[in-house]
């Protein structure tokens, strides 16, 4: 809205102030003083508040290091608020004040309870401090209530919280009972259980298994082996038996015949061939050689049985060949003896599988039963200690900062209040009515609301007075003026009267 | 037109301005009675030269300016009607009446045809004894037109006003007098302009009936008296060739 319009609204305001002056002053004067007899039965109200100081800084505070549970700070107000307001708090405030025998009802006593609770208030004031303060009609009668209340506030509360705090440790200690029995009786489950449990754990039978495996692949290799060696030493005696049977006298003669001739260089190399060794050597020699014929054709001939068992190498071979056939059938039979075994590795690892559910099962119950009750041990403790504090009188505490006062002067609303903000309002309500007027009454009072309709506007005539018109205007000036002041006058002197007590 | 006064009553030729110098012989024809005082012209709420309040007569100069536009410069008859009642026509009348006679060589002629609340009648100085409706109900001829313009305490302002006559007047207005009577007024003097007073166009049914009379129609609209559909109303009754405009009295 800029100042043009403000302009404009303003003038029209005024013309119809004008237009409806008598109206308009009878509004003013109906409103201001409906609101003169408003303030003179408003009711005063008298505040007394006390300041109290919640104790929580004590000596013992930084050697237990959290180990007792103390109250928590920033709650403090609203506690003190529910311990406050209690309908048991309260009821005992108004035994004190009025005697419970002045109440003819229980729905009296409970009203009266209600109306304590609506004017007590209670606001934390940042850090410990707690204000507390109470309204009534009567200065005297609020700072009575308030002195009660803050008083059997102190008593309660440090009563209370010893209750509290025993009762605490012995709902823990009976809860620590239970936990310790229920964790004696899953240590004693597990325990028959792992009595009866013969099979040994998984990971036993893993390592067995896995032993029972690397011993028969081994001896797979080992069966293997033996087999090779078998088909090669057979081989072998074959080829050698036949051998054997062609080649053994002449090789013997062979052997011979190689020594002699050996002996015979070394002769030669410090002998001349004369030499009686010599000649006797190569005799011998030619007796040799002349042998060896002899048995080239006597082999030819015939073989013999005897000459057979008698080849070394033969034997050899025989009896490595019989080892090796022992061997063979001692694996196989150890082969057999460890595939069992596995098998019964096996049924063994399935009946610890099938029991392992029930083992988890007891342990887990057993684990779950163990922590709790440790930390249920942890609490007991905690709990004896606050108990302890408690009933030191240690922990949260209440003091009375500043004590309650009577109070001197009503506070909120008074009735000067009521006497100078009249006029004002009734001078608002006749604005708002008249801008509410403008606003919603139909016929035009801007010249922007015209409808031309393809009209020319060709004038605005403003408005004129004759002499006569004028006189009669200011006579009116003067008259509603008078009035006016009139009316302010009546006012006053009404307020004055109200306030030095003519209508009480 | 014989010299001498034939428009005005000679009861009041006795003091007027005669001879007072002007263009035409019409004009110079006319007899002129005392002329109001300032301090009449401003109890009557008429606008002179010299007032104290420039700004409304330079309104009415202005207004007059526009009809004159509007016209072509000839002279014209209009009538002048508002929303509802108690809008200012007649104010508007007498001061339009007013502001073409500053011109010394025009007159202007105000016909109070408002039935119901005439008020020319206090422009003419003394007791006028007939006015327009005794006129148009007379069916002899005894009665002339300049029987019943009587001259006002403004130069070169004449009225005809209504008479006492004012029974079955939409009965009259409708007549062929009528018609006769607004032909002959508005061609008789080409320096003559003539303004009809009405009643409210919205309340009284004779006002329509008037509008096939006259060169144009004026509408007036009052502060805070008449609504946005009721001046649509009114623009809606009016002929477009007509209404000349809208002038918003405050």
């Amino acid at each position: 809205m800029d100042f043009s319009t403000i302009v404009r609204y303003s003038s029209v305001v005024l013309h119809e102030i004008w237009a409806h002056k008598y109206k308009c002053l009878f509004a003013f004067t109906f409103v201001s003083f409906i609101v003169l007899l408003l303030g003179s039965k408003w009711p005063s109200k008298f505040e007394s508040s006390a300041t109290i100081f919640a104790d929580n800084q004590n000596i013992l505070r930084p050697l237990l290091n959290d180990q007792a549970a103390q109250s928590n700070l920033q709650d403090q107000a609203r506690i003190v608020r529910d311990m406050l307001h209690s309908p048991r708090m309260l009821s005992q405030v108004v035994d004190k004040i009025y005697g419970l025998s002045s109440f003819s009802g229980g729905d009296e006593i409970g009203s009266a309870i209600n109306r304590l609770r609506d004017k007590l208030i209670v606001k934390g004031l940042g850090r410990n401090y707690i204000k507390i303060s109470f309204h009534d009609d009567s200065a005297d009668q609020s700072y009575t209530v308030l002195n009660t209340v803050i008083d059997l506030f102190l008593k309660e509360s440090s009563e209370e919280k010893r209750s509290e705090s025993r009762e605490a440790f012995l709902f823990i200690e009976n809860q620590v009972k239970q936990y310790k029995d229920q964790l004696v009786a899953a240590e004693s489950r597990l325990k028959e259980f792992n009595s009866t449990n013969l099979d040994g754990r998984d990971i036993d039978v893993e390592a067995s298994i896995a032993r029972v495996r690397q011993q028969m692949e081994e001896l797979k290799l080992g069966i293997d082996e033996d087999r090779t060696a078998i088909n090669t030493l057979t081989r072998q005696l074959e080829d050698e038996s036949e051998y054997a049977v062609r080649q053994t006298t002449s090789t013997v003669y062979f052997e011979r015949l190689q020594e002699l001739e050996s002996r015979l260089q070394t002769l030669l190399l410090t002998y001349t061939e004369d030499y009686p060794d010599v000649v006797s050597l190569q005799y011998q020699i030619a007796d040799i050689k002349a042998a060896i014929e002899e048995a080239g054709r006597s082999d030819s001939k015939a073989s013999d049985e005897e000459d057979v068992s008698f080849n070394p190498l033969y034997q050899e071979l025989r009896s490595r060949l019989s080892t090796s056939k022992t061997d063979l059938s001692i694996k196989q039979k150890r082969l057999d003896a460890l595939n069992e075994l596995l098998e019964s590795e096996y049924e063994r690892r399935k009946r610890i599988a099938a029991r392992a559910a029930e083992e988890a099962e007891l342990t887990r119950d057993y684990t779950v039963t163990k922590r709790i009750y440790e930390d249920m041990l942890e609490r007991k403790e905690r709990a004896r200690l606050s108990m302890t504090l408690n009933v030191e009188g240690q922990g949260v505490t209440y003091r009375v900062q500043d004590p309650p006062l009577p109070p001197l002067n009503p506070t909120g609303l008074r009735f000067l209040h009521f006497v100078l903000v009249g006029p004002v309002l009734g001078f608002m309500f006749v604005l708002g009515g008249v801008l509410a007027y403008i606003m919603f009454d139909p016929r035009i009072r801007f010249i922007s609301q015209l409808p031309l309709a393809g009209a020319d506007l060709l004038a605005e005539v403003p408005h004129m007075s004759s002499p006569s018109e004028t006189k009669r205007f200011h006579m009116h000036i003067v008259y509603c003026t008078l009035l006016s002041l009139l009316v302010l006058s009546v006012y006053v002197a009404i307020a004055f009267a109200f306030k030095f007590g003519v209508f009480k | 037109m014989s010299s001498g006064s034939n428009d005005v009553k000679p009861l009041f030729s006795l003091s007027g301005n005669k001879g007072e110098t002007a263009k035409g012989d019409s004009i110079s024809s006319m007899g002129e009675v005392d002329s109001f005082s300032n301090d009449m012209l401003d109890e009557l709420k008429l606008v002179y030269p010299g007032m104290a309040g420039q700004a409304v007569l330079n309104v009415f100069r202005g207004l007059r300016t526009r009809l004159m536009k509007a016209s072509g410069g000839k002279n014209f008859s209009c009538l002048v009607t508002s929303v509802c009642s108690k809008g200012g026509a007649s104010h508007i009348v007498r001061n339009l009446g007013a502001a073409i006679s500053l011109d010394k060589s025009k007159t202007s002629l105000l016909i109070d045809a408002n039935l119901y609340n005439p008020s020319l009648a206090d422009l003419v100085i003394g007791e006028p004894e007939q006015g327009l409706t005794d006129y148009l109900s007379e069916t002899e001829s005894g009665l002339s037109i300049k029987d019943i313009v009587y001259a006002t305490g403004v130069p070169r302002m004449r009225v005809i006003p209504l008479g006492g006559n004012g029974e079955a007047a939409a009965e009259y207005f409708s007549s062929r007098k009528m018609v006769g009577f607004a032909e002959e007024i508005c061609k008789r003097y080409s320096d003559r302009f003539i303004f009809f007073d009405s009643p409210p166009l919205l309340e009284a049914s004779e006002t329509q009936i008037l509008f096939d009379i006259v060169d144009f129609v004026l509408l007036v609209v009052p502060y805070g008296r008449a609504t946005h559909e009721q001046v649509e109303e009114a623009i809606e009754k009016i002929d477009r060739s007509k209404l000349v405009g809208i002038v918003y009295n405050h």
